[in-house]
């Protein structure tokens, strides 16, 4: 039996496009000047994924003080104790390397000090000022020169080409290649190669409101956990304490008003003009993400909301011209689309943002199936169980080029490539093909349903009974959701058959998420649950693991292993001080 | 959807593979719409069929750019309020790219010119060297910053009547961004780059008709790039026969 779908052949395949998967894509290239590679993205190339969303900045430990050594403390420490230490580890050595090639070779050109050396700030959570930064849109400047570079270099380009399953050899030893959806001509096409970099970023967008491009629906960690692989850390979701909210039907609806709005001054208020955030910590608004979040929740869960179901942010006592001259880019976007952010309120609402938890990888991010690799948001361990703002694109930049150079130094010509598991091809594009057997339905609804339980049962404040209403409810969603189908009469760049396939994605993985986080009976980092309100001893410290087996999810805990820093003490040298920000 | 009764009367280009026309269809209003919220709102309630492209949704990724009444937009940051004229919008897809289907372009022509005039850094120093000491008020810095903050949305590749009239012009995006590359000090491709943008589809083709710089989101101004090349390019001959 062999399925009759277009099939390609390449010796590298990298998915995603955003910083994992360019750096991989150049170093692959460099480590293998002979391989084929073929880079595959859900959209365009350069423009699809979130790295090109990055407001803030990278973090890297340039001296002045700062040290790889406090970089990574810092990870640690906000991580929870939860990080893969050696991870944690790569991530920042690496990243002073990394900055430099981004700088030196790739072309970015970063802000400067008077004296010409490069600025850096300081993020919450950061004992140096360490955030290296392009104004407050960098990842624009990264992603467009991470894409010239890539654009320039005879890479084979399947654009518009969206994962559908990662298809085994016969003999199950190894990856065999990965099926994909020509979303331009809505046909199938099988892409063998010797090795594969899964790098579509995470993105949890099953939330009611959520920061990712629009292209996410968290593929990447669907299809792993398809194939097999353990996935660590699922319940890890973070939440941005302010995304605009625009009411209901409005895409603009729960992306990021940035950081820097509470840090200047900002203020929070609820429905009654009450500034509520002291209530719930000694620092205001200028706490913790994790923390604000759940302060902007109570107040929602009080009703103390304003008309869309929120809180206000308020700038205008610091100066509608000072805000405005401070923040150009953020008033613009408010007033495209009819907020006025410098001398109004505008209604905010945490929102989903960054997902901690991936697949289980080693440092040179080869995972337990051969021939398959991943890095960026879609691996899990570098962050433990909250990631540092600044630590996201240095992690996908950083450990896209690892992934590059690994598989690029184990490409071997002569071999050959795998044959494909048919079978497993053949359930894969009927998975695929499932929609069109069904009597189309307006499904949308479904997916507004999905985001409603995962924010209400799955979200910022969880508990056991939530968590298993939210289980049951998302079990009745995937259910409904293979009831209705999608007019099959033209499959070519079909949204709403794509649209379909990403809600079944979506449901996928929020049931893992929410029976990891049933697992884990304390609260760490972004995960909160009201009836295990303590964080546990940091000794004890272990993370979830949740794989297939017999079919269902299996969620195990397995102990934190510190490798290289235990907890309460400290690799920071005699006589540091705690923290060089003042 | 928060509706407030308002219809809002919305004309949307159809094609697949060749041939098209205009489809009509009714929209609820809303107070905080944006054109790509319309868009989406059809493909998800009237025409599941409808294809378009968006990615970031906030003016970061130019995967959304359409011609809404006659004029290149990014759908997702334009107001519906902005646009509607007598409670009526047309949209089609950008101008000046082949339509792959409906409101969907093919971008690869943009993309291939961009790299055609040589908008690539080319660099001369690795990462195991120290940053280039660059001060803020380095004057060529200065020039290269007020052009890089391009987002490749090819709104002015849609603007742009000389790309209308001529296939082989590489468009004020592009040639924005060889001029912040002609900025970088860091570059080691400076004549390559010249050569390329100086060819038949280069810089002189350009007539300052300033379409691109009075339709980009970004408030960029690429007629001035394109300006500067030119300067360039001519003192650059200039130079060569001074020392021929």
């Amino acid at each position: 039996m062999k399925n009759n779908i277009d099939r390609h052949d390449t010796d590298i395949l990298i998915i995603g496009s955003g910083g994992a998967g360019l750096f991989a894509a150049l170093h692959a290239q460099k480590a293998a000047p002979g391989a084929k590679i073929t880079l595959a993205a859900k959209g365009l190339i350069g423009k699809c994924g979130c790295t090109r969303m990055v407001q803030g900045g990278y973090n890297v430990a340039l001296g002045n003080g700062d040290s790889v050594e406090r970089h990574f403390m810092d990870t640690i420490n906000g991580g929870k104790w939860l990080p893969n230490q050696d991870m944690a580890w790569k991530l920042c050595k690496t990243a002073v390397e990394r900055i430099h090639e981004l700088e030196n070779e790739i072309g970015c050109f970063f802000d400067r000090n008077s004296d010409g050396t490069l600025h850096q700030k300081a993020f919450a959570g950061q004992t140096a000022d360490r955030t290296v930064h392009k104004g407050d849109l960098t990842g624009i400047e990264i992603i467009n020169r991470l894409m010239e570079q890539v654009l320039s270099r005879g890479i084979e380009k399947l654009q518009e080409h969206r994962a559908i399953g990662l298809i085994p050899s016969k003999d199950g030893s190894r990856l065999s290649g990965v099926l994909f959806i020509d979303m331009r001509t809505g046909k199938f096409r099988l892409v063998r190669a010797k090795s594969v970099l899964v790098a579509t970023g995470g993105g949890p967008t099953m939330y009611k409101y959520n920061t990712p491009s629009g292209d996410k629906s968290m593929d990447g960690l669907a299809m792993a956990y398809r194939a097999g692989l353990p996935l660590r850390d699922m319940e890890m979701v973070q939440f941005h304490p302010t995304g605009l909210l625009g009411g209901e039907g409005t895409k603009m609806t729960g992306t990021v008003l940035e950081e820097g709005l509470r840090g200047a001054g900002g203020e929070l208020h609820n429905s009654h003009g009450a500034r509520f955030m002291f209530d719930y910590d000694a620092k205001g608004e200028r706490a913790t993400r994790d923390v604000v979040s759940r302060g902007i929740y109570a107040e929602m869960q009080k009703n103390n909301t304003s008309p869309n179901g929120g809180v206000y942010i308020s700038m205008s006592h610091l100066g509608p011209e000072n805000v405005a001259a401070k923040f150009p880019g953020m008033v613009k976007r408010c007033a495209d689309s009819g907020f006025d952010l410098a001398a109004g309120k505008v209604e905010v609402v945490p929102t989903a943002h960054y997902f901690m938890g991936g697949v289980i990888v080693d440092p040179d991010t080869r995972t337990g199936l051969a021939g398959l690799f991943v890095a960026g948001e879609d691996a899990g361990g570098a962050h433990g169980s909250n990631r540092l703002g600044g630590n996201g694109v240095a992690n996908s930049t950083v450990y896209g080029g690892v992934a590059g150079d690994v598989m690029g130094a184990g490409f071997d010509a002569s071999s050959t490539l795998s044959e494909p598991d048919e079978h497993i091809l053949t359930a894969e594009i009927d998975r695929a093909l499932h929609p069109i057997s069904q009597k189309p339905g307006n499904f949308h609804l479904l997916r507004d349903e999905l985001q409603e339980i995962m924010w209400d049962d799955v979200g910022i404040i969880r508990s056991k009974i939530n968590l298993e209403r939210g289980l049951r409810r998302i079990g009745e969603i995937s259910d409904e959701l293979m009831q209705m189908g999608v007019a099959g009469d033209n499959l070519a760049f079909n949204l709403t058959w794509h649209d379909w396939l990403n809600l079944q994605s979506l449901c996928e993985v929020s049931e893992l998420i929410a029976k990891s986080a049933l697992m884990r009976e304390n609260s760490r980092g972004a995960h909160y649950r009201d009836d295990f309100p303590e964080s546990g001893a940091m000794e004890d410290s272990y993370f979830t693991v949740a794989r297939k087996i017999g079919g269902e999810i299996d969620v195990s805990r397995e102990d934190v292993q510190f490798s290289i820093v235990r907890p309460g003490e400290s690799i920071l040298g005699e006589g540091e001080p705690e923290t060089l920000v003042g | 959807m928060s509706a407030d009764g308002r219809i809002l009367k919305v004309s949307v280009w159809r094609s697949d593979a060749g041939a098209g026309f205009f489809q009509d269809f009714q929209v609820p209003a809303n107070q905080h719409q944006t054109v790509l919220d319309v868009v989406s709102w059809i493909q998800q309630n009237e025409d599941p069929t409808l294809s378009y492209r968006f990615a970031c949704r906030v003016g970061m990724c130019g995967s959304c750019a359409m011609m809404v009444n006659g004029k290149p937009r990014w759908t997702c940051r334009t107001h519906v309020k902005k646009v509607l004229v007598d409670g009526f919008m047309r949209i089609e897809p950008l101008r000046n790219l082949p339509v792959i289907k409906d409101l969907a372009t093919d971008m690869d022509v943009f993309f291939d010119k961009w790299i055609a005039a040589e908008g690539v850094f080319h660099p001369t120093k690795s990462r195991h060297d120290a940053f280039a000491s660059i001060k803020p008020d380095n004057k060529a810095r200065i020039e290269a910053n007020k052009a890089v903050e391009c987002i490749n949305c090819a709104v002015c590749f849609a603007a742009c009547d000389v790309v209308a009239n001529n296939a082989d012009y590489l468009g004020p995006a592009a040639l924005n961004r060889a001029w912040s590359l002609v900025n970088d000090a860091r570059d080691g491709a400076q004549a390559a780059r010249l050569e390329a943008i100086s060819q038949s589809g280069g810089c002189h083709n350009c007539h300052s008709q300033q379409g691109c710089t009075n339709f980009c989101p970004n408030e960029l101004n690429p007629t001035a790039s394109i300006a500067g090349l030119k300067r360039k390019t001519i003192a650059a001959i200039f130079k060569r026969g001074q020392h021929a």
